[in-house]
C-alpha cells in the first residue's frame, strides 16, 4: 500500500472518532502535496471507490478526507484546471443531500484559492441560492454558506468593489445579496447569527446602491432578532455571549442610512418596551443610528422621538434630589452600562438625553434652522414646568443635554433657558430649587468643553463665545450669598452652594484666577466654622477638586491660611476666629489632613510649617502643651504614612534640609518642660517621623547619613554610656537606613548596649529607654549581623546562665531579630525558651516572651514599595508557627506536668496567636482545638482573648469540628460571659457573646436545640452587665437562641 | 384631639433616629491600655476618623510594649499561682458565681445606667407588622415618652414605662405592636425591671382596654404561648439592631 493508501486509510478510521487525529494526518497529506510529493489526483483515486460506495457512511468519510485536505492547502496551489475538476466534482455530490456538510466545507475551503474563476463563484452562488434550503440543515452545516459568501467577498473584493461598475459587475452583486438574504432567512444559531450580521454590514456599506432596492429585506433580516437576547450554554465551544450578538446587530442595524426610515420608525415603536433591559439596548441603538444615519435622516423623526422619550425622562425615577447632594456622586461620572437592572434604570434616563443631544448635534450639523425649531418645540412644551416649578429636574436635564452638544447649541439652551429661573431670592426652596436648576448647566458646559478633546482652537473660541459668561457675575453673587448670607441651619443650600461652585472651578476657562481664589477662601472658612457633615464633605471634596488643577493657588489661600490660623501659644486648644466664630485646633488639623491627600506640595508644606510650629510649643511643658504637640506631630505622623509611596527623593530632600535643625532642637533640649523629649508617645511619633524621612532620601546617601547619626547619637550624646531616650529616634534612623551600607560600628554598639542593658539596676534605666536599647538590639541583629556573624552573636551575647528577666527579654529581642530574616540560628534560641516553659521559676515570664516573637513593631515593618530597609522575610510567621506549634503540643501533652506548667504552654500559644493571621492556623486546628478550650479557663484575660478570637474564626470555617466539642465549648463561654469575675474583662465577655452568637448560626439545628434553654438562662446574669455594649450583644445573642428552631412566619 | 394623632407621620429617615453619638468609636477604647493612651487615643479620634489609622496603632503597640516590659508582675504572679491552685480545687472559683467572688475591678469599674436612650434603641427598631417601616421612623415610639425607674442597684427593683403612639387612633394593632414591644423588653432587661406599656394619653378610641390588655400578665403569658403569633413577633423583632 503506499503512503498516500495508508494515511488515508488511517484517516477514514480516526474520522468522527478522533477528530485531532484525523486532523493531524489531512494535514500530513497536505504537506506532501505542497511539497510535490504527491497529486492531488492521487488522493481521489484512493478515494475514488469509497465516492461511490453504497454506504453513506463510507461517502461522507471519503468527501469529508478530500475537503480537510482542501482546508489546509495553501490558495494559490492548485491551478485553474484542479480547481474546475473539483468545482465540477463537488457540484456533482452536492445533490447527495447527507454529504452536504462536506460539500460545503470543500466548496469554502475552494472559494479562497488563488486561480479560481468568478464564473465558478457565480456557479456555487446560484445554487446556493436557487437550490440549498436552509431550514433542511443543521446549524453547523448552516455555517458553512456564510463563510462560502465571506470568502467571496473577501477573495473578490477589489472587483465587487470597482468604482465604474457595468452591468455584469452590479448583477454579481446583485445575486452576492440575493444569496445573502436566502441562506441568512430564519437563522437562529448564534454563531451564524454572529457573521450574517457581520455579512449584513458588509453589503449595506460596500454595496449601498444595489442595497437600496433590497433594502427592506435586509432590514428584516436583522430586525427581526431586535431586541437581541442570548445565555449561552454552560459549555459553549464558541464563547460568543450577549454582548458580542448585541453589538454585532447594533452595528448591522447603525451600518447604512438606507435603513434609515425603517430603523428609526421600529426603534421609536420598541420605545414603549416595560423591560429596561430592552428600553436601554433600544436606546443605545437608536443613539448609534441617529449618530450614523446624519441629520438629514432625523428630521423626519425627531418629533416622534422626543414624545417617546419625554415618557421616559420625565417618569424616571433615577436621580433624585439626595444624589445631587452628594459631593462625590456629582463628580463620578456616572452611567455605567452593564451590571444590575438598577443601574440599567439609570442609565436608560441618562442614555434618553444622550439621544437628545446626539439629535442636537446632527440636526446642527445639517442646518441650524431645523435646530431652532427642534430646540423651540421642546422648551414651549416644557416652559410650564419652570412657571408652575413641577418636573425641574427633568425639564432642566432635557434642556442642559440638547445644550451640551456643541457651542451653537449651547448658548441658544443658555439664551433660552437661564432667563426662565436665574434670579437672585431670598426664599430657601426657591434659592435651592434654582441651585438644583443651575447644576445641569454648569455640567452642560463642562461636558462641551469635554467632547473638544484638547483641541485648543475650538475650546478657546467656545471659552470666548458662549453666553454663560454673560450671567457669571451674577451666579458667583448668588452662590456666595447663598453660602455666606443664610444661616447654618440651611444646610441643603449652603451644601449647594459649596457644591456648584466646585463645579464652576471645574469649568475649563471660566472663572479667572481672582474669582478662583475668592472661591476657595468662601470653602475654606466654611469647612473651618461649620460642622456639619455634609457642608464638610462638600467642602473638602471642593478642595480636592480644585488642588488637581490649581495646587499652588489652593497652597496660597487656603493651606498657609489654615496653617497660619494654628497658634503658637495654647490656652485650650480652642481658636476665636473672626468676631464670634469658633475653631477648634482639631478641626484645622483635620482639615489638612483630609485634602492635602496626594498633593506634593501641599503635603510638603504643611509638613515642614507644622514641624516649626513644633519648635514654637514645644518648651512648654504643661498638659496642654503635650497634647497640642502629640496633635501636630500626630498629623505630620499621618501626612507621612498616608502618602510616602508618592513623595519622590526630592521632596523628602526638601523636607529633610527644611526640618533637620527644628527636630534636633526639639531633641537635643533637655530642659524637663520639653514637651516631647519626656512625653513617651511624643517621642516615638517624632522617631517614627524620622524614619519616614529618611527611608525615602536619596539612597547614594544613606552611608554618609549613618555615620552622621551615628556620630550624633553616640559620640556627641553618648547614649551608648548612660541610658538616653535619645535611642527612640537613633533606632527608627537605623531602621530607615539601607541595609546594604556598611556600618562597622555594629558590632562595638551591640557590646555597648549588651553591657549598658545588663547594668540596668545600676544605672536606673526607663522603661521607654529599654525598648528602645532591646529594639537597637534586633534591628541591628537583624541588618547588620548576617551569615556567620549570626552565630557570632549567638556565641557572645546569648547567656542561658543568667536567668534574670532583663537577659531572657534580651535574648528575646536578639530572637527576633534572627527569627524575621529566617536565620537557622534563631532554632537554638527557641528551643531552649520552649525547654524554659518547663521551668517552675521562670516558666511564666518566658511564655510571656514568646508573644515578643511575632509581635509587630515599628521599626521592623515591612512598608509597600520600601524594600531596603531590614531583612524581615515575608512568611517568617508562618516558618515560626510550623517550628515552634508542634514542640508546644508535644510538650503540653507529656504526662505528668503540673498546671502551671500546662498554663506556660497555652500562655506562649495563645500570645503567639494573637500575631498570627487565622489563615497559617488552621491547618493546626485538629490538634489546636483541644488547646484552645482550656486556654479559655486560663486565668489570665489576655489568654482568653486570644483564644476567643481563634475560636471565633474556628467557628465560622470549621463548623463541623466546633459541633463535635459544642458540649465542651458551651460551658465554658457561658462561664466566661458572667459579670464581675476577675479574667472576664470587658473584651472576654464580649467576645464570649460573639462566639455564642456565631455558633447559633453554624452549628447544625439538632445538635444546638438541647442547649437552647441552658444559654437563654445562662445568659441572663450578663443582662445586667454594667457595661451597655456587652448587654447589647448579650440581647442579640440571646435573641438568636429565642429564634433558634422556631418555625419561621410565612 | 387632634394634635396628638400619628396620621400619615413624617417618615424618619434611620439615621434621623435619636442615638448616642459618642457610642460610635466605643470599640476602640475596649481593649487593655493605660489611662493615658486612652487619652491620647480620644484625642486622636478629633482629627483623624479611622479606625485603622496608623497613628492609633502605633499608640496602641508602645502602650502594649511599655506594659510587657514594666512589670513581669512579680505581684500578681502570687496572685496568679493562688487563683490557679483554687482552680484545682474547684472549677467554679475562677469563674466567679455568686457575689464573692466578683473582682475589685469590676466593682470600681464605671457602670453604663440603662437609660432612655437604651430603652429607644431596643424598641424603635423593631418593625411595624404592616410597614416595611420601624417603630422608631413611624413615631410609634419616642424617646420623650419613655421613662425609666432605676437606682442601678442589683437588689432592687426598678421599672419601665413606656408609652406608644398609634398610627390612627383606631389602629387595631395596636396591641400587637404593644406585645412585640413587650417581648422585646422581656428578652432584654434583667428579670428586676418592671415594663408598663401604655399607649400616650388620647390617642386611641379604646385606650382603657388596650392598656389593660397590654399589662396582663397572664394574656401577655398566654399569647406566648401561641406558636403563629409568637412568629410574627418574630418577624417585627428581626430588624433590631
Amino acid at each position: 500500500m503506499s503512503e498516500v493508501d495508508a494515511l488515508v486509510v488511517s484517516f477514514i478510521a480516526n474520522v468522527n472518532v478522533n477528530d485531532e487525529r484525523s486532523n493531524d494526518i489531512a494535514i500530513k497529506l497536505t504537506d506532501l502535496i505542497q511539497n510535490k510529493k504527491i497529486k492531488l489526483l492521487q488522493i481521489i483515486v484512493a478515494l475514488k471507490d469509497r465516492f461511490v460506495s453504497e454506504d453513506e457512511r463510507e461517502r461522507i468519510k471519503a468527501l469529508k478526507c478530500l475537503s480537510c485536505v482542501l482546508c489546509n492547502i495553501e490558495p494559490q496551489l492548485l491551478l485553474k484546471n484542479d480547481i474546475s475538476v473539483l468545482i465540477n466534482f463537488y457540484m456533482s455530490k452536492i445533490t447527495d443531500k447527507p454529504l452536504m456538510l462536506e460539500c460545503l466545507m470543500g466548496l469554502d475551503a475552494l472559494m479562497t484559492m488563488k486561480y479560481i474563476t468568478i464564473d465558478q463563484t457565480i456557479t456555487v452562488m446560484l445554487f446556493l441560492q436557487k437550490d440549498y434550503v436552509s431550514k433542511d440543515f443543521l446549524a453547523a452545516v448552516r455555517n458553512y454558506p456564510f463563510s462560502i459568501l465571506q470568502n467571496i467577498f473577501d477573495r473578490w473584493e477589489t472587483l465587487l468593489n470597482n468604482k465604474d461598475k457595468d452591468n455584469s459587475n452590479k448583477n454579481l452583486i446583485i445575486l452576492f445579496i440575493q444569496t445573502y438574504i436566502t441562506i441568512a432567512s430564519g437563522e437562529k444559531d448564534p454563531r451564524n447569527l454572529l457573521i450574517s450580521f457581520q455579512l449584513n454590514k458588509l453589503i449595506t456599506t460596500n454595496f449601498k446602491s444595489e442595497s437600496i432596492q433590497f433594502a427592506q429585506a435586509l432590514f428584516d433580516i436583522l430586525f427581526s432578532y431586535f431586541p437581541i437576547t442570548f445565555k449561552p450554554p454552560k459549555d459553549d465551544p464558541y464563547k460568543i455571549s450577549n454582548a458580542d450578538l448585541k453589538l454585532a446587530l447594533r452595528s448591522a442595524i447603525s451600518a447604512s442610512d438606507i435603513f434609515a426610515e425603517d430603523a428609526f420608525s421600529n426603534l421609536i415603536d420598541k420605545l414603549g418596551a416595560t423591560s429596561p433591559a430592552i428600553k436601554n439596548d433600544t436606546l443605545l441603538t437608536l443613539l448609534t443610528c441617529i449618530n450614523k444615519f446624519g441629520g438629514k435622516a432625523c428630521i423626519e423623526f425627531w418629533l416622534q422621538m422626543w414624545n417617546a422619550l419625554k415618557f421616559e425622562i420625565m417618569h424616571s425615577g433615577d436621580g433624585s434630589e439626595a444624589t445631587y447632594l452628594d459631593p462625590i456622586a456629582q463628580n463620578d461620572d456616572k452611567i455605567e452600562q452593564n451590571g444590575s437592572s438598577v443601574s440599567n434604570i439609570q442609565s436608560n434616563y441618562q442614555l434618553s438625553l444622550d439621544v437628545l443631544r446626539a439629535l442636537a448635534n446632527q440636526l446642527i450639523a445639517l442646518d441650524e434652522i431645523a435646530f431652532n425649531k427642534y430646540v423651540n418645540h421642546i422648551l414651549e412644551e416644557l416652559k410650564p414646568n419652570f412657571e408652575f416649578t413641577k418636573d425641574l429636574r427633568q425639564s432642566c436635564s432635557i434642556m442642559a443635554a440638547i445644550g451640551s452638544a456643541n457651542l451653537v447649541a449651547f448658548n441658544k439652551v443658555i439664551d433660552l433657558t437661564l432667563p426662565l429661573f436665574l434670579e437672585n431670592t431670598t426664599e430657601i426652596s426657591k434659592l435651592k430649587l434654582m441651585l438644583l436648576n443651575l447644576s445641569f448647566f454648569l455640567d452642560s458646559y463642562i461636558k462641551v468643553t469635554k467632547s473638544f478633546n484638547g483641541n485648543e482652537t475650538e475650546l478657546n473660541e467656545f471659552i470666548k463665545l458662549n453666553h454663560l459668561n454673560d450671567s457669571k457675575d451674577e451666579i458667583l453673587m448668588i452662590l456666595g450669598m447663598a453660602l455666606t448670607g443664610n444661616s447654618k441651619i440651611e444646610v441643603t443650600v449652603r451644601t449647594l452652594s459649596v457644591i456648584q461652585f466646585t463645579k464652576m472651578i471645574k469649568m475649563e476657562g471660566y472663572l479667572t484666577k481672582e474669582e478662583i481664589s475668592l472661591i476657595i477662601q468662601y470653602i475654606t472658612e466654611t469647612i473651618l466654622t461649620d460642622n456639619n457633615k455634609n457642608i464638610y464633605c462638600a467642602c473638602l471634596e471642593g478642595l480636592k477638586v480644585i488642588s488637581q488643577t490649581h495646587e499652588s493657588l489652593v497652597y496660597d489661600v487656603s493651606l498657609k491660611e489654615l496653617l497660619n490660623l494654628l497658634p503658637n501659644g495654647f490656652n485650650d486648644l480652642i481658636l476665636h476666629h473672626k468676631e464670634d466664630e469658633i475653631i477648634q485646633i482639631e478641626v484645622i488639623l483635620r482639615v489638612i489632613l483630609d485634602f492635602t491627600t496626594s498633593r506634593h506640595i501641599l503635603i510638603k508644606e504643611s509638613i515642614v510649617t507644622l514641624t516649626q510650629k513644633l519648635v514654637e510649643i514645644y518648651s512648654n511643658g504643661n498638659n496642654a502643651a503635650i497634647d497640642y504637640c502629640f496633635l501636630l506631630l500626630s498629623t505630620i505622623y499621618s501626612l507621612f504614612e498616608n502618602n510616602y509611596s508618592i513623595l519622590d527623593e526630592i521632596s523628602i530632600g526638601d523636607i529633610k534640609n527644611q526640618t533637620e535643625s527644628s527636630i534636633f532642637t526639639i531633641l537635643t533640649n533637655n530642659n524637663d518642660n520639653n514637651s516631647i523629649l519626656f512625653d513617651n508617645q511624643n517621642l516615638s511619633l517624632l522617631s517614627n517621623i524620622l524614619y519616614f524621612r529618611n527611608v525615602k532620601y536619596q539612597k547614594n546617601q544613606h552611608e554618609l547619613e549613618l555615620t552622621r547619626y551615628t556620630k550624633i547619637f553616640v559620640e556627641d550624646h553618648k547614649i551608648l554610656e548612660t541610658p538616653n531616650r535619645l535611642v527612640i529616634p537613633y533606632v527608627k534612623i537605623l531602621s530607615a537606613i539601607d541595609k546594604s551600607c556598611t556600618f562597622s560600628d555594629a558590632s562595638d554598639i551591640m557590646e555597648k548596649t549588651v553591657t549598658l542593658i545588663h547594668n540596668n539596676k545600676t544605672n536606673d534605666m526607663s522603661n521607654l529607654e529599654k525598648i528602645g536599647y532591646m529594639e537597637l538590639i534586633t534591628v541591628i541583629t537583624n541588618k547588620w549581623f548576617n551569615d556567620e556573624l549570626e552565630n557570632t552573636i549567638i556565641e557572645k551575647y546569648v547567656n542561658w546562665e543568667d536567668q534574670s528577666t532583663i537577659n531572657l527579654e534580651m535574648i528575646a529581642w536578639i530572637g527576633k531579630g534572627l527569627i524575621t530574616k529566617n536565620s537557622p540560628c534563631s532554632n537554638i534560641i527557641l528551643s531552649h525558651f520552649l525547654s524554659l516553659l518547663n521551668d517552675e521559676n521562670i516558666g511564666l515570664i518566658v511564655s510571656k516572651l514568646f508573644e515578643l516573637f511575632v509581635m509587630d513593631i515599628n521599626s521592623m515593618a515591612k512598608h509597600k514599595g520600601i524594600t531596603w530597609t531590614n531583612n524581615v522575610k515575608l512568611l517568617y510567621k508562618q516558618k515560626f508557627f510550623n517550628d515552634v506549634f508542634q514542640s508546644l503540643v508535644t510538650s503540653y501533652n507529656e504526662p505528668n506536668l503540673s498546671l502551671d506548667i500546662k498554663c506556660n504552654y497555652l500562655t506562649a500559644l495563645s500570645l503567639i496567636l494573637k500575631h498570627t493571621p487565622n489563615k497559617l492556623v488552621e491547618q493546626f486546628m485538629n490538634d489546636l482545638l483541644p488547646m484552645l478550650l482550656q486556654a479559655l479557663e486560663m486565668p489570665n484575660s489576655e489568654v482568653r482573648i486570644s483564644a476567643l478570637d481563634t475560636l471565633k474564626d474556628t467557628t465560622e470555617k470549621f463548623g463541623l469540628l466546633i459541633t463535635e466539642n459544642i458540649d465542651t465549648l458551651l460551658p465554658i463561654l457561658l462561664k466566661l460571659v458572667v459579670p464581675g469575675s476577675k479574667y472576664n474583662d470587658v473584651s472576654v465577655r464580649l467576645m464570649s457573646l460573639q462566639l455564642i452568637g456565631l455558633l447559633a448560626d453554624s452549628v447544625p439545628l439538632n445538635y444546638l436545640k438541647p442547649y437552647k434553654e441552658q444559654v437563654i438562662n445562662g445568659l441572663l446574669l450578663t443582662l445586667s452587665d454594667k457595661k451597655r455594649i456587652v448587654r447589647k450583644q448579650c440581647i442579640d445573642t440571646r435573641q438568636l437562641y429565642f429564634e433558634l428552631g422556631q418555625v419561621p412566619f410565612e | 384631639m387632634s394634635e396628638y394623632l400619628n396620621d400619615n407621620p413624617d417618615v424618619l429617615e434611620v439615621d434621623e433616629l435619636p442615638s448616642r453619638k459618642e457610642d460610635n468609636n466605643e470599640h476602640l477604647f475596649e481593649n487593655f491600655g493605660s489611662q493615658e493612651a486612652l487619652q491620647r487615643k480620644k484625642l486622636l479620634l478629633k482629627i483623624d476618623h479611622s479606625p485603622t489609622s496608623q497613628v492609633l496603632h502605633n499608640i496602641e503597640l508602645l502602650d502594649k510594649l511599655l506594659l510587657l516590659n514594666s512589670t513581669p508582675d512579680l505581684i500578681s504572679d502570687n496572685e496568679n499561682l493562688l487563683t490557679e491552685s483554687d482552680s484545682d480545687l474547684n472549677d467554679e472559683s475562677i469563674i466567679g458565681v455568686g457575689n464573692e467572688s466578683i473582682s475589685e475591678e469590676y466593682l470600681t469599674e464605671p457602670a453604663d445606667p440603662v437609660d432612655i436612650q437604651e430603652i429607644y434603641d431596643l424598641t424603635a427598631h423593631i418593625c411595624d407588622p404592616e410597614h416595611p417601616l420601624t417603630l422608631g421612623q413611624l413615631s410609634i415610639v419616642n424617646l420623650p415618652d419613655i421613662e425609666v425607674h432605676d437606682d442601678g442597684n442589683p437588689e432592687h427593683l426598678a421599672q419601665v414605662i413606656i408609652r406608644i403612639t398609634p398610627t390612627i387612633t383606631h389602629c387595631s394593632l395596636a396591641t400587637l405592636i404593644g406585645l412585640g414591644i413587650r417581648v422585646r423588653l422581656e428578652r432584654a432587661l434583667p428579670p428586676r425591671f418592671r415594663i408598663t406599656i401604655l399607649l400616650k394619653k388620647g390617642t386611641h378610641n379604646s385606650e382603657q382596654q388596650v392598656n389593660k390588655q397590654l399589662n396582663d400578665k397572664e394574656r401577655v403569658a398566654a399569647a406566648c404561648e401561641n406558636e403563629q403569633l409568637l412568629g410574627v413577633v418574630s418577624k417585627m423583632l428581626q430588624t433590631c439592631k
